[in-house]
């Protein structure tokens, strides 16, 4: 709870006098959610360490050469000087990347129900699809209404939150409904001061009848109370700036999918305080007729993030697709963060778009979303940068459990093989020339061990120069 | 008993008794091997069967003169085979209800062709279980020959029929089965503290009585009258209520007398399975419905790790969306599992094939020795009827099947089948 | 100039955009330094075989009237027959073409020079398997007969229209424009500069520029003849030999002169295969008609015969798939390229099949080939110099090499990285992309 209200913190806020409180993810007190209970650290359970990897918190910290070590599945010590006890299980992470699991809104056939009824009785917790996000770094995801982790042969604690987004309709192409939505929140604000003034007297006259809340739109009334976040799906411009001056007038901040347009009203959705869910590869041509600018833009989720707008990165299809196209499913949320940094996104803020952003817009940011003591176990290692495109995910870690290990599972085990579980000179273990390499040294490799033989690409004979200048492979 | 006691006081001398001494109903038989799966195969192995059951079994042993001996030294051996799942012979059809309490025998039709073809296959020993798929009942163990259905009747209550899914509607029912228990528990021990309050106060009334705890807590499956007159009850007593016909099976399972047979089809099933029976303890089988493709290689260990038996049909799958084939049977055996292979369906065809379908997984690296278990003893144990059947084993029932080859071979053909120490099958002359 | 090595700080705290990107390019210089000593980095000039006034490190005044100008890039990445690489590099433009590339050396006054310590210079990328030539899905197959050796897309053309200009803005500067793939042959393409305010004359660099055959699939649909592949395999044999034979009797035919063409090799051929296909595509084209045949698509488990197409030599142009998942049923992921790189198949070059991929995400087809497995240079060339080498265009683009078309993208980065923008490009020394002045594109 209060690792959550710190990172909020951190976050870049302008106009941040619309919020009176703090953390937006933050539950509720008794809330609805089923987590409340589970998120203190337990003083039981079994020891797991990750040692001596760089350790990307995503909180803007790296620690390189670190060691995480959780118990019963929850964070308790992240540095270099971690004790870690006789019995725990060890990862060596070394010469790896450790990052929090990623956080997936809106995805489809992940987390797999095989029967009626809910997650707790259906959940399919050996599923290939689950198989296959977790190989993509993902450990929570949404479907639908429900904030889900990704356990891995596990059917209890999936469910992390349900009902946190309230949906809500908003289109300038249906003005009554803009008019209507307007009059709800006026009615629930009213409602909501006339209640607080009836707590306050009560003190002192312990007759007076709370004031009946009829006519209230529940779900508003929840959404100006901070219990839960409204949603909105808007791409235009005249509908996303109606969202932000409704959401300034009335006080509550909206989380806003689609927003293609929003580059174009930035500002406004920055005093909003909103979140935006944004695909940065999406496209939609500006209109011929207009002169302002308009339409699709790369730099959308830059501008926002500028504007101080949260912004959380949603690949360009919402499942996991085998039918052969790559980089654009959610196998490949962070190929498409970097298409947010292509637009001028900070690289920070893009492992925040697919991590911690993503994990406040679900109300689960105090589990996890960013490595901190307090925190789910969830995290993945990586051969490299999250961010660069060769990166495979090597483990993924959920609740202080080991459930994924590309080199035990036949998906992507074949692809670079990690030298300890292949002999150094096996063909697949090759190194390229030349870019490559950007990524190895990206991470402080100029010392790095030559675990892969020198290798040149295959070049065909007559792309070969006569004169015999070329290396000996 | 007597003539049992007699034999096996002679039995140290195999077969060493007079002519004289040997009963008519004796008969030994001489075979080139038997595969006894309880203790590996014997080679030159002689049988003696007397009232239906065997006697005794060894290499080589002498026959005395005056006891017939069937000379087959081109045959070889083995247990009848037990088929614990299956609804040969049966026709009805049922949805998807809560009757635990229910049994097959009621559809048995004896005399029909099935038992009789089966019986020629050599199968000896049928586990019948109630159709429907949610708990729709109790199987019975049946002797595939018989003109009644009492003469073909081993065993009512064999196994507890169970079909679970991931789903809502299988994980309540069997919730509410285990909290029908609780709430039957609950009811016994305030009757109990009820009792011992009436008893309490009758002993300050009169001079308490002796022994009255020595025999509380009956079984609770057994029929009782309800210990309503504190006085009565004094006199034998405590007497608990009776469980509801519904609960009174699950009382069983609790303590180990009644084995669910549990059926799943994928590894997700498993999972929700144990979140649905929680801490409770007690044993159960599973049965594997066998696909295309299958995931429960996920699995293994921890079923191994639980001990349970897994009935299912010797087939090859493949890993989920993949052509990676899989001997999950061998998979589940070598991870420390009890297999029973069943045939792969309920016709003639599939229980002729049924012994080298087995053989195929015995190519495909299943341990020959598990596949004969799979066979027989296995089976037999998940009825509850591995004292009695199943193995080549002095004192065992003689049900045998004789054939001109290895078991697992394609061209071995059933040269008699003995079931209860007759034989019902093939030209045998001594 | 940038440090090689960004410090600790900046690494750690990724706060601004410039540190972030500094900080990538940073590394990759140092790795470069790193390529360079190793393996086949950049070379010494005297192994150039021709005597070039570039190989004495000089450079030509610029005459009474020629325009040119010089590109000082962080690294050039020439992607040409001898996979040079300079860091620093220089790149000089004389009017249309490429006049020096190689490492720094003096200027002769008049040229206009840019520096760009941070940033990438790389050949302007080709897709030889494109369809946005009209602007978006329309005019791709006549669909009514399925065999139209007589017809050209030219006449679809729409030079600069919005596809287009975000391929230019994606680093993409030569594309394929064909017939889609609904009829057994859809007639002929139009090869085409992606510039953004052009001519139709202004912007085609060949028309024909090859011929286009779909032999699985998307033609099998009934209608007409060549319903099966049966039939299609006839059609194409039957069209085949009439134009062979006019081209043995010396005879013009109106309808198949452009086929006649193919048989003599002076045009190339694309065709649309995949799958088990690709078996007889390559027995087809590369044996029984060996004309200059580029194999495309090759998705699904057509892997299985890339050794064949390595023995044959069939160029391959790979995409919009991948990699190969259902067809297989291995359980991998398997990266098509690697596939083919590892059987050793000759020039793999990558395709979007523009519209089904973005125009502008040619880089990251080959960034997936290289995630899947194959190696990330070989990408880069997959995207440049081989689809150029394919279709025998290598000696105008595909590559910075003198005399060859000064098509030019300066990148952020690794042109393969997703997170590295284009900054800007040249076509044929033209300034058609500037992201600063045009705003991003992509």
């Amino acid at each position: 709870m209060r690792s959550a209200a710190w990172l909020f913190a951190l976050a870049p806020l302008l106009a941040g006098d619309v919020f009176a409180q703090e953390g937006g993810g933050e539950p509720p007190a008794g809330g609805e959610g089923d987590a409340a209970g589970a998120d203190a650290p337990k003083d039981e359970g079994e020891w797991f360490a990750v040692v001596g990897g760089d350790v990307y918190t995503g909180t803007g910290a790296v620690l390189r050469g670190a060691t995480v070590l959780a118990r019963g599945g929850v964070i308790r010590e992240i540095g270099h000087e971690v004790e870690i006890p006789e019995d725990a299980k060890r990862l060596d992470a070394t010469g790896l990347s450790v990052y929090p699991g990623l956080v997936a809104l809106n995805v489809r056939g992940v987390a797999n129900r095989l029967g009626a009824g809910d997650y707790a009785d259906s959940f399919d917790p050996y599923s290939q699809n689950l198989v296959l996000a977790l190989a993509a770094g993902i450990t929570t995801v949404s479907e639908g209404s429900v904030a889900l982790k990704l356990k891995r042969g596990e059917v209890k604690g999936v469910v992390m939150r349900e009902r946190f987004l309230s949906t809500l309709g908003y289109s300038t192409s249906a003005p009554r409904s803009k008019g209507e939505l307007d009059e709800k929140f006026a009615a629930a604000a009213a409602y909501l001061r006339r209640y607080r003034d009836w707590e306050e007297q009560k003190k002192t006259n312990k007759e007076l009848k709370e004031p009946p809340a009829r006519g209230v739109d529940p779900s508003i009334r929840a959404i100006l109370e901070n219990r839960t976040l409204a949603r909105f799906n808007a791409t235009t411009r005249t509908d996303l700036l109606g969202i932000a001056r409704l959401a300034q007038k009335h006080k509550f901040r909206p989380v806003i999918e689609g927003a293609v347009e929003a580059w174009t009203v930035a500002d406004e959705l920055g005093r909003a305080g909103a979140y935006a869910v944004v695909v940065p590869r999406s496209r939609r041509d500006k209109s011929e007729e207009l002169v302002r600018p308009g339409g699709s833009s790369i730099e959308n989720a830059a501008i926002l993030h500028k504007s101080g707008v949260q912004v959380a990165i949603q690949a360009s299809s919402t499942f996991i697709d085998l039918g052969g196209i790559a980089g654009r499913d959610i196998l490949h949320l962070p190929i498409e963060a970097g298409f947010a940094v292509r637009g001028g996104l900070p690289e920070q803020a893009a492992l925040e778009g697919i991590t911690i952003v993503p994990a406040r817009i679900l109300g689960v940011d105090h589990r996890v979303g960013s490595l901190e003591v307090g925190k789910d176990c969830d995290l993945i290692l990586l051969d490299g940068d999250l961010l660069h495109y060769q990166s495979l995910v090597q483990y993924t870690v959920v609740d202080g459990k080991l459930v994924y290990e590309k080199d035990k599972e036949l998906y992507y085990a074949h692809i670079r093989p990690r030298p300890s579980t292949q002999p150094a000179d096996a063909p697949e273990a090759r190194r390229d020339k030349g870019e490559e390499e950007v990524k190895a040294s990206d991470s402080e490799g100029e010392d790095k061990p030559e675990d892969k033989p020198e290798e040149k690409p295959e070049e065909k004979p007559e792309e070969k120069p006569s004169d015999g200048a070329s290396d000996e492979g | 008993m007597l003539l049992r006691t007699f034999l096996s006081s002679l039995l140290p001398v195999a077969l060493a008794a007079s002519a004289l001494a040997a009963p008519a109903d004796l008969l030994a038989i001489r075979v080139g091997r038997a595969e006894t799966v309880s203790h590996g195969a014997i080679e030159h192995a002689v049988l003696l069967i007397e009232d239906g059951r065997i006697v005794t079994i060894g290499a080589d042993l002498p026959v005395e003169r005056g006891i017939p001996v069937l000379e087959r030294p081109e045959w070889t051996v083995m247990p009848g085979l037990v088929l614990p799942y299956s609804r040969l012979g049966l026709d009805g059809r049922a949805g998807a209800e809560f009757t635990p309490e229910v049994s097959p025998a009621a559809e048995v039709l004896p005399r029909i062709s099935d038992y009789r073809d089966a019986l020629e296959l050599g199968i000896t020993t049928i586990g019948l279980y109630p159709p429907g798929n949610g708990v729709p009942g109790q199987a019975i163990a049946i002797r595939p020959k018989g003109d009644t259905l009492e003469e073909m009747l081993i065993k009512e209550g064999a196994y507890l029929k169970v079909y679970f899914r991931a789903d809502a509607r299988s994980k309540k029912m069997v919730k509410d089965a285990w909290a029908k228990v609780d709430e039957y528990d609950d009811k016994v021990k305030k009757a109990k503290e009820k009792w011992t309050k009436d008893q309490e106060k009758s002993k300050s009334a009169k001079k308490p009585a002796e022994g009255e705890k020595k025999d509380e807590e009956k079984p609770a499956d057994k029929p009782a009258e309800k210990s309503g007159d504190a006085g009565k009850g004094a006199a034998k007593g405590f007497v608990p209520p009776p469980p509801d016909d519904k609960v009174r099976p699950f009382l069983r399972v609790r303590d180990g007398k009644l084995l669910p047979l549990v059926s799943i089809s994928q590894a997700a099933d498993w999972a929700h399975w144990l979140d649905a029976i929680g801490e409770r303890k007690f044993d159960f089988a599973l049965r594997v419905v066998m696909q295309r493709e299958l995931d429960l290689y996920y699995v293994l260990e921890e079923v191994a790790k639980r001990k349970c038996t897994l009935v299912m049909e010797p087939e090859i799958t493949y890993q989920i969306a993949t052509m990676r084939q899989r001997n999950l049977p061998a998979e589940f055996a070598a991870a420390g599992s009890r297999i029973v292979l069943i045939p792969r369906g309920e016709d003639l065809d599939s229980h002729a094939a049924w012994r080298v379908d087995v053989g195929d997984l015995v190519k495909n690296g299943l341990e020959r020795k598990t596949a004969l278990d799979a066979l027989t003893l296995a089976g037999a144990s998940v009825m509850g009827l591995e004292k009695d059947y199943g193995s080549l084993e002095k004192g065992k029932v003689a049900n045998l099947l004789f054939l001109d080859g290895d078991p697992f071979e394609p061209a071995t053909k059933v040269m008699a089948v003995m079931l209860d120490g007759e034989f019902v099958h093939g030209e045998v002359r001594q | 100039m940038v440090s090689p090595v960004a410090s600790a700080a900046q690494r750690e705290s990724g706060r601004s955009t410039s540190s972030a990107s500094t900080r990538l390019v940073a590394a990759a210089l140092a790795a470069c330094c790193a390529a360079a000593c190793t393996a086949s980095g950049p070379r010494s000039e005297r192994s150039s075989a021709a005597a070039s006034p570039q190989a004495r490190g000089e450079i030509r005044a610029l005459a009474e009237g020629e325009q040119g100008f010089a590109i000082v890039a962080g690294k050039v990445l020439t992607a040409d027959e001898r996979d040079q690489v300079f860091e620093p590099g220089l790149v000089v433009v004389r009017d249309r073409c490429i006049d020096y590339v190689g490492p720094l050396v003096e200027l002769p006054e008049g040229y206009e020079r840019l520096d760009a310590p941070e940033l990438f210079a790389a050949p302007g990328m080709i897709d030889l398997h494109s369809h946005v030539q009209s602007g978006g899905w329309g005019d791709l197959n006549d669909m009514v007969i399925s065999l139209n050796p007589e017809f050209r897309s030219s006449p679809t053309l729409v030079p600069g229209n919005e596809s287009v200009r975000r391929a230019c803005a994606g680093g993409i500067t030569t594309l394929f424009g064909i017939p889609g793939s609904g009829t057994n042959n859809g007639g002929f393409g139009v090869l085409y500069k992606t510039r953004c305010e052009s001519t139709y004359d202004g912007c085609v660099l060949a028309d024909p520029g090859g011929m286009k055959v779909a032999q699985a699939y998307n033609p099998e649909r009934g209608a007409d003849l060549g319903a099966t592949r049966a039939g299609m395999a006839w059609n194409l044999a039957r069209a085949n030999e009439i134009a062979l034979a006019a081209n043995r009797d010396g005879r013009d035919h109106f309808a198949l002169r452009n086929l006649q063409k193919v048989h003599t090799k002076e045009l190339p051929l694309l065709i649309h295969t995949a799958g088990p296909a690709c078996h007889t595509t390559i027995d087809m084209w590369g044996e029984r008609y060996p004309v200059r045949a580029v194999l495309s698509h090759g998705c699904f488990n057509g892997w299985r015969f890339a050794p064949y197409a390595a023995q044959v030599g069939m160029p391959m142009n790979l995409g919009p798939r991948t990699f190969d998942w259902f067809s297989s049923r291995e359980g991998q992921v398997i990266g098509t390229p690697q596939r083919y790189e590892q059987a050793g198949a000759a020039l793999i070059s990558v395709n979007t099949d523009a519209p089904v991929m973005p125009q502008e995400e040619l880089a990251l087809q080959g960034a997936m080939g290289a995630r899947l497995g194959a190696s990330s240079y070989l990408m880069l060339k997959a995207c440049t110099y081989n689809p150029a080498k394919s279709f025998g265009l290598e000696d105008k683009v595909g590559s910075l090499s003198p005399g060859r078309h000064a098509d030019i993208v300066l990148w952020r980065g690794d042109p393969l990285d997703p997170r590295a923008r284009v900054e800007r490009v040249w076509i044929e020394g033209r300034l058609e992309y500037d992201r600063e002045r045009d705003g991003q594109r992509f």
